[in-house]
């Protein structure tokens, strides 16, 4: 398998540049601009509504790591890795069908569990690399504008976006059980990771909704960057993902692959 | 034991055809064509072979192992050309060949240098920038690498040009001749009537035929024209058992007939002929033939 994964990898290494490069420069501009912003950002923070604060996990603005937690780890980065995650998994299962490369693997004494189970580990390989690029970035950003971000900080803030996009790469791979056709699988998922955040939101947002929080793997996403990593919610997520995962290889083992 | 053997096998989608009860069995070292027009099931029974679609009913075993609970096992002994091979842009040959020679544990990728200088195949250009033809060829690398004891091969030829079809057709005599046995599906009747020792014929998702070549061309009727010296109606062919569609214009006369010459022949000894042609049919006339029943009912 570890022959799969390789070659899944290989054939994924430009989003390593496409994705890792945008979202780490973004963050590195975010850190960097931080020092000359603060005492705006400060006096503005206090003017913004408590409900909007917490909707948005920010208890403040008053340093860096609220800051990049605010601009990048809130929204941009778990929507984009999500994102990025469906398309990942589905271009090793789905695009693979689309292309005729799956007929020519399955012509190989290889089952198709394992394929998806290959998929499902590059996927969490690239996301974990993707992120690893962002972390360097941002922390390069601080080093060049004294920023002072806090790089346990930071890399506990962008780690904690990785359980959340595997458990869409897993979902991913659940929906490649019921379709080949990659613009259905990731149209599929990435509506259900938007949806999720809009859940989320408005649990946050409204206290008297907020039990509609737990319909959303945002709920245990949390801010990571200012609190550390909740490993109970951490290991939880990456295990749902994963179960996700094993679902999605029995369904895409039993269903039909047609020409 | 036979290398493939179906049992009554079916695949059905829904309100679509698939495929109804198709029994077959082909044996070591034999090359098996497999006709039938599109739509008519050919690749549904492909891909039900391979376990990429489950049978609705009815079984398969290849190698004597269930085609569904033990397809990995299978596909560590068999070579396969899908139809309308691709592979994606990106990835050359080699690559590929590297990729499935490494899920095979093969150390190197086998006799596919050797083959891909038989087939003038380039293995470092990646796929996508190749023509249909040159994409085949390494398709059909791929396939036979690795010395198969089973080719199933979804019309082989298709974008070839003429030089290496008649290379694949070598090569299926020689992978023959190894031990192997080779499924083919195809619409290119001349190279099947070529190559293969059997065919299956498929219409509407029913095997309707299953003979050896030599029997399907003996059996097919045969077109006898005459050129006779003076005008008759030769009614003494008309009524003779295996004689039909009996033309006669002036001093020229044709008639099919099936089986034994022999009645014939002596029923029209009486008449000077100055000329006799006999015209065996070729496979595709006789697989034609097939269809025109089926469609008149």
């Amino acid at each position: 398998m570890s022959y799969l994964i390789a070659t899944h990898l290989c054939d994924r290494r430009r989003s390593l540049l496409s994705w890792g490069i945008p979202l780490g420069l973004w963050s590195a501009f975010i850190v960097a601009i931080f020092p000359s912003l603060e005492d705006t950002l400060s006096k503005l923070a206090k003017s913004y509504p408590p409900a909007l604060k917490e909707a948005f996990g920010v208890a403040g603005l008053t340093n860096v790591e609220q800051y990049l937690q605010a601009e990048m780890l809130s929204l941009i980065v778990p929507l984009a890795l999500g994102y990025l995650a469906v398309r990942a998994v589905a271009s090793g299962l789905s695009g693979a069908a689309e292309s005729g490369r799956l007929d020519v693997l399955l012509s190989a004494p290889v089952s198709r569990s394992n394929l998806a189970a290959a998929s499902f580990a590059a996927t969490a390989v690239e996301l974990a690399a993707v992120l690893v690029v962002t972390i360097v970035f941002a922390a390069l950003g601080s080093v060049v504008s004294g920023a002072g971000l806090e790089f346990a900080s930071a890399v506990a803030g962008f780690a904690n976006v990785w359980p959340l996009a595997l458990l869409f790469a897993g979902l991913g791979v659940v929906a490649t059980g019921f379709s080949l056709r990659t613009s259905v699988v990731t149209g599929s998922v990435a509506g259900v990771l938007v949806s999720m955040y809009v859940i989320d939101l408005i649990g946050r947002l409204d206290p008297g909704l907020s039990g509609v929080r737990y319909l959303s793997v945002f709920k245990y996403y949390g801010n990571a960057i200012e609190d550390g990593i909740e490993p109970l919610a951490f290991c939880g997520v990456t295990l749902a993902g994963v179960a996700l995962a094993a679902i999605g290889a029995w369904l895409f083992d039993r269903r039909d692959i047609s020409g | 034991m036979s290398v493939i053997e179906t049992e009554r096998l079916t695949k059905s989608y829904g309100s679509a055809r698939g495929i109804e009860e198709v029994t077959i069995t082909v044996e070591a070292g034999e090359v098996f064509g497999f006709l039938g027009p599109n739509g008519a099931g050919k690749t549904t029974t492909i891909r039900t072979l391979l376990d990429l679609l489950h049978p609705t009913s009815g079984s398969a075993r290849i190698f004597g192992l269930d085609s569904r609970r033990e397809s990995v096992a299978i596909r560590a002994r068999l070579g396969n050309l899908p139809g309308d091979f691709g592979y994606g842009k990106g990835a050359s040959g080699r690559e590929a060949l590297s990729l499935l020679a490494r899920l095979r544990g093969m150390e190197g990728i086998g006799r596919a240098e050797a083959l891909a200088k038989r087939f003038r195949a380039n293995l470092d250009r990646p796929l996508g920038e190749l023509s249909r033809g040159n994409r085949q060829k390494v398709g059909l690398i791929l396939a036979t690498f690795h010395e198969p004891e089973l080719l199933i091969l979804d019309e082989p030829t298709s974008g070839l040009d003429p030089l290496m079809q008649e290379e694949f057709l070598t090569l299926v005599g020689e992978e023959r001749e190894r031990g192997c046995a080779v499924f083919i599906s195809s619409h290119e009747l001349d190279e099947v009537e070529r190559v293969c020792d059997r065919v299956g014929i498929v219409r509407a998702g029913r095997l309707i035929a299953v003979e050896r070549i030599a029997d399907l061309l003996g059996k097919a009727k045969r077109r006898v024209r005459l050129e006779l010296a003076e005008q008759t109606d030769l009614a003494e062919l008309k009524g003779l058992p295996g004689v039909g569609e009996l033309k006669v214009e002036g001093q020229r006369a044709s008639f099919l007939i099936g089986g034994d010459l022999d009645q014939a022949i002596k029923a029209i000894a009486g008449h000077r002929i100055t000329d006799i042609e006999i015209a065996h049919p070729t496979l595709e006339e006789v697989f034609l033939g097939y269809y025109e029943e089926g469609a008149g009912g």
